[in-house]
């Protein structure tokens, strides 16, 4: 690592810094252009009813307003229903019937935001209720209303889905000495990026092309979906130009199509003026995809000792209206059966059945690679709930089954091949730090007062990085990800990449990875991201794949252009090819430390001084395709004081040892892990959004959604251990997830072990007041 | 949701149903009406502002009496919608005798959908009981001055 | 197409009112709509697109503005209640080539991640240090406590609120490293 050019390994201050505080980022909101409308829409107050009618005559009476459009305007052009990322569709526009509270009815397009509003309170529909179903246990029953009439098969079920030996399992259980069994809710969650979604669509008739600013983690993916969706409308992908400029937060709440974004298309092409849509907070939540809602029933099997042996869950996955869950196409749970975790079960079987109910459609990540959250969430849970069982310390039953490091690379039950690990170390790491042995001491003597304090663990393991092309492709398309370097006469680079930062910090991280494999300061790289017209194809941003995927394909990108520089140098130096070598960021005649030449003085030259026969210039790109995916892990231990008289948890200490390989920016990590702790400690107390049985939302706005504040926030204590992913160019695994993932089951684990002696088992989160409350007042323990 | 109640009003039967059952009387004590529409003896439409906590709306309700039992039981369906929400009513009334006097007893039964329903939710029995309250002391009010003593009981 | 249209005007049948403000020491006199918000008269009137939009509740502090000095919401203010006031938005910070202090700090202390957030942030902080130049870390996360931040888990906002707090109270020392 070299500090002066900032490689790999420094904590290099962020280059996109500079506009941010300055106020000068550009996010969709900021793009203005002239002669620009604005679109806003009309939602369904009811979570199923049939469409009597619509009366858009006020509303287009209103100066300003310059189109109403209902789903009838978008029959004739075939655009009322678009493609899911799963082989669904869902409306854009409802025709006859709308599935779930906030669903879009009608779209205005006015000359001023306010405007807008004024026509969309101006239009008049007629609704006739029609019976609402929220529970997707009481969907799947025989005589449930059938929600989708578009469909075939006349029920609510969508698919079932399962992997792993059941026969060998179910016997694994027959033959147990101990089997544990827990029953979980993973409640439906909002990413709530502090940035809403929205477009400006700019369609531009004499050219027949179309631009649009996007909030999307994934903008050569949508273009593609563009050319395919409205294909026949004449829209062509090398006329369709998709710019996701600066991204306020994405979590996977920005990689699905919403029907606004399809809405603001259409007006732009039907009044020839750019169109704008920024949808509102309680839009946001109310009707952009969701995350979780799982409702699970897991097993495990063990023998006496503590020794795990087999794993069954059964699962019910909530998908609301439409199935527009964001997973690769082969996996409609996602990455779910790494639910076996950091332990060496023989056998398992998993099964998951999705279900459709009146609710907004979805299944997207929240801060978690496809379903890794519910997956460790489950087994961390479940592996405290046999230590209870078994009356052992959790800290001792993980460390007595964890995988041992030198089973890896290491094939899962259910089919996975986990690329390295040294899980021990990492629990011991957290063990030390927040000193365990003291703290359970103290947690027994709390406890002789009456005083409730508990200490709970996750020892999760992750599976990000998606994916090896052979398993790995959305609508098709293999999620492959790409680096376009150009090194310019003056030695300096531009990067471009096919993902996308949405806070991740792109321009610095990428800057190093290039930095260290060609010698040029990192302040001398340029990264650009977002722009499917200059940008290289590639699937975007999320489920930590970006320096798993599009990172190994910038250092392989790297290394094309340092061979081609290599050969330029010996021309330079006027030695033989093979005896020039790369040290110390130069190329140097072997043996003759005096004779080198810089990447710089090799750029120049590549523009000026080429080898005969050789071709002009200094660049390369690659398409890299993860020969595996990459597995972060960590173990997080958290101290938790309960209130006896209000319920409250206090989160006292939490210390988080995170393994996610190489690390290219410490400073960048280490924010990456705060924020995903934060996002792993939302669910895990407060945020929750639940239905009334009419199907009214509840939390569907700022006030009844409870994002932590800086106050609910602790200090997070960080850690790491470093355990190089072997098939990874550069070694790193990808990290911004890994804290949302593992952190839920450790602030849980320690709220129930706070409980644990008066006979508490489990507690689904969020763990609210009321909840703990409850709990203590039946077991006398309230003050 | 269900809300109910009972008043005692020192007024015969006969006014009190006169009065509860027609529209254009009714109305008066119903908060914030903004027009009355009268379809047929027993339907009319009736625009309404009202709100809930932060949510306030217009809402165009159709009222519809669809148990009319002179002078002792009625049942009135109304159904509304105000942008982004929408209401429906199930009102039942049942009055009893008692010399001069009546006893009335009420019993709603509300469905709200939309933002009211996200928003107002925990706020609704307190908006109910004001809006309630009010209503019903207009009701004693108008039915117990002297003046409304010359309501024709056959307003129809 | 078949999309019914409306003859499109440009009145909103709105009275305008002239309003006299003065934002980051500009003085603009321009006419409004009484119910256009402050923060879309920011960004959409002046152009000014610093200050940023999270939610429609009053509850993220995207929007955070000094109004006379305080820090306020600036989705919860009309524009018409800030005639003749005196505003300072996140554009205003840097003066003559030279960050703010707790520019300085949200930098060196990676106190920003996707930068939705930190207009606000840095706005109700330089509200807050005004009024207390040295607080602790719980001041710090109370005085911030209507900002929300969904990527940094606030952990280094406190910091570089810290950091902004020592570097005004020593104002003489060092000189601001360029962020550029
Ligand atoms: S936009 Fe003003 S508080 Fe959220
Ligand atoms: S940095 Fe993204 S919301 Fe704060």
């Amino acid at each position: 690592m070299s500090v002066e050019i900032g490689g790999i390994g420094s904590s290099v201050k962020r280059k996109e810094d500079a506009r941010f505080i300055r106020g000068k980022g550009k996010y969709v909101d900021d793009v203005k252009l002239p002669g620009m409308l604005y679109l806003d829409i009309a939602r369904s107050p009811y979570a199923h009813a049939r469409i009597k009618s619509i009366d858009t005559s006020k509303a287009l009476k209103i100066p300003g307003v310059a189109a109403v459009i209902t789903g009838k305007d978008l029959v004739p052009l075939n655009l009322h229903w678009m493609p899911t990322l799963m082989s669904d569709k869902q409306m854009v526009l409802p025709t006859d019937t709308v599935l779930y509270q906030a669903q879009e009815v009608a779209a205005v397009v006015a000359t001023e935001r306010y405007i807008a509003a004024d026509g969309v309170a101006a239009i008049e529909v007629e609704y006739e209720p029609l019976p609402v179903v929220v529970d997707p246990k009481k969907a799947l029953e025989p005589g449930a209303p059938v929600l989708r009439e578009d469909r075939e098969q006349k029920n609510n079920h969508i698919w079932h889905w399962e992997v792993g030996d059941k026969a060998g399992t179910d016997k694994a259980f027959r033959d147990a000495e101990v089997v544990v069994k827990q029953d979980l809710y993973i409640p439906r969650i909002h990413v709530a990026s502090i940035e809403t979604c929205g477009i400006v669509a700019s369609w531009d008739k004499v050219e027949g092309k179309l631009t649009v600013w996007m909030t999307t983690q994934a903008p050569h993916a949508i273009r593609t979906v563009i050319a395919l969706v409205a294909g026949h409308l004449g829209l062509a992908e090398h006329k369709i130009r998709v710019i996701s400029p600066d991204i306020g937060g994405g979590f996977g709440g920005k990689v699905p199509v919403y029907p606004g974004y399809v809405l603001a298309i259409g007006a732009s092409v039907l009044t020839g003026a750019p169109v704008k849509w920024i949808e509102d907070r309680s839009e946001n939540i109310q009707a952009d995809s969701f995350a979780r809602d799982y409702h699970i029933s897991a097993e495990l099997a063990a023998k006496k000792d503590g020794t795990m042996q087999a794993l069954r869950v059964k699962t019910i996955a909530d998908h609301g209206a439409f199935d527009a869950a964001a997973n690769p196409s082969k996996y409609p749970a996602g990455l779910f059966h790494i639910i076996t975790g950091s332990y060496p079960f023989q056998k398992s079987f998993v099964e998951v059945d999705g279900a459709y109910t009146n609710k907004p459609p979805g299944g997207i990540a929240y801060r978690c690679s496809f379903r890794v959250t519910e997956a460790a969430f489950t087994i961390e849970r479940l592996v405290d709930v046999l230590a209870l069982e078994l009356k052992k310390d959790p800290a001792a039953l993980r460390m007595q089954n964890f995988i041992k490091p030198e089973a890896f690379p290491y094939k899962s039950a259910l089919g996975w091949e986990y690329d390295s690990g040294d899980y021990g170390r990492a629990l011991k790491l957290a063990m030390d730090t927040i000193d365990y042995a003291g703290l359970r001491k103290e947690q027994a003597t709390k406890r002789a007062k009456g005083e409730l304090m508990g200490i709970g663990i996750s020892s999760f393991t992750e599976i990000v990085g998606a994916g090896p092309s052979k398993q790995f492709d959305i609508l098709g398309i293999k999620m492959f990800d790409s680096a376009e370097i150009r090194v310019h006469p003056t030695g300096k680079a531009m990067v471009r990449l096919g993902v996308k930062s949405q806070g991740q910090g792109h321009e610095t991280t990428f800057a190093q990875i290039v930095a260290e494999e060609l010698g040029l300061p990192v302040g001398d790289i340029a990264v650009e991201e977002g722009d499917t017209d200059t940008a290289p194809y590639g699937l975007g941003t999320y489920a930590s794949r970006s320096t798993p995927v599009a990172g190994g394909a910038t250092a392989i990108a790297a290394r094309k252009i340092r061979e081609k520089a290599r050969l330029i140098a010996a021309h330079l130096l006027e030695a033989n090819p093979d005896d020039v070598e790369w040290k110390d960021y130069k190329f140097q005649v072997k043996g003759v430390p005096a004779k080198t030449k810089t990447m710089q003085e090799v750029a120049f030259a590549a523009y000026t001084n080429h080898p005969q026969g050789m071709e002009a210039g200094l660049e390369a790109v690659d398409y890299y395709d993860p020969p595996n995916l990459t597995y972060p892990f960590g173990s997080y231990i958290c101290v938790v004081d309960i209130d006896r008289g209000t319920g409250e948890v206090k989160i006292r200490r939490f210390v988080a040892v995170d393994d996610c390989g190489t690390i290219i920016n410490p400073m960048i990590v280490e924010g990456q892990i705060h924020g995903g702790l934060t996002m792993g400690l939302a669910p895990a107390l407060y945020e929750q959004i639940t239905y009334d049985e009419q199907g009214n939302i509840q939390g569907g706005n700022f006030m009844d959604y409870l994002l932590p504040t800086a106050m609910e926030t602790p200090n997070w204590e960080t850690a790491k251990t470093t355990t190089p992913s072997p098939h990874h160019p550069i070694g790193a695994k990808g990290v911004g997830e890994s804290a949302t993932v593992g952190a839920p089951a450790a602030i849980a684990n320690a709220v129930v072990d706070a409980l644990a002696h008066l006979g508490v088992r489990h507690i689904d989160i969020p763990i609210t007041p009321w909840k703990v409350q409850q709990i203590l007042k039946a077991n006398g323990a309230a003050e | 949701m269900r809300f109910e109640g009972t008043l005692d009003i020192a007024a015969p039967r006969d006014r009190v149903w006169a009065f509860l059952t027609d529209p254009k009387q009714v109305t008066t004590c119903a908060p914030d009406v903004q027009s009355l529409d009268l379809t047929d003896p027993t339907h009319f439409k009736v625009v309404v502002k009202a709100g809930v906590g932060p949510i306030k709306g217009t809402f165009n309700m159709s009222v519809e009496f669809i148990d009319l039992r002179a002078p002792e039981h009625a049942e009135v369906l109304a159904r509304g919608q105000a942008p982004g929400s929408a209401v429906e009513m199930r009102n039942t009334m049942d009055l009893v005798a008692a010399g001069e006097r009546t006893t009335l007893r009420w019993a709603s039964d509300v469905t709200v959908n939309g933002m009211i329903a996200q928003v107002g939710a925990r706020l609704m029995q307190g908006a109910a009981d004001k809006i309630t309250q009010q209503v019903f002391s207009c009701i004693q009010v108008k039915l117990e001055s002297p003046a409304s003593a010359g309501i024709s009981a056959n307003p129809a | 197409m078949a999309v019914e249209t409306a003859p499109a005007k440009t009145t909103t049948g709105q009275k305008l009112h002239r309003i006299h403000v003065v934002v980051n020491g500009a003085a603009h006199d321009v006419d409004v709509e009484p119910r256009t918000l402050l923060v879309h008269f920011l960004r959409e009137n002046l152009g000014m697109t610093g200050t940023h939009i999270g939610c429609d509740t009053t509850s993220c502090g995207a929007c955070t503005v000094l109004l006379n000095g305080r820090a306020v919401k600036s989705c919860t203010l009309f524009a018409v209640q800030v005639d003749q006031a005196s505003i300072a938005t996140v554009e205003g910070l840097e003066k003559d080539g030279k960050l703010h202090p707790i520019q300085e700090g949200f930098h060196q202390e990676h106190g920003l991640q996707c930068g939705f957030c930190t207009p606000g942030m840095m706005m109700t902080a330089v509200g807050f240090l005004a009024t207390n130049p040295a607080p602790t870390e719980l001041q710090i996360r109370e005085a911030i406590s209507g900002n929300l931040c969904r990527c940094t888990g606030y952990v280094n906002i406190v910091k570089s609120i810290d950091y902004a707090a020592r570097k005004l109270r020593e104002p003489a020392e060092g000189k601001a490293p360029d962020v550029r």
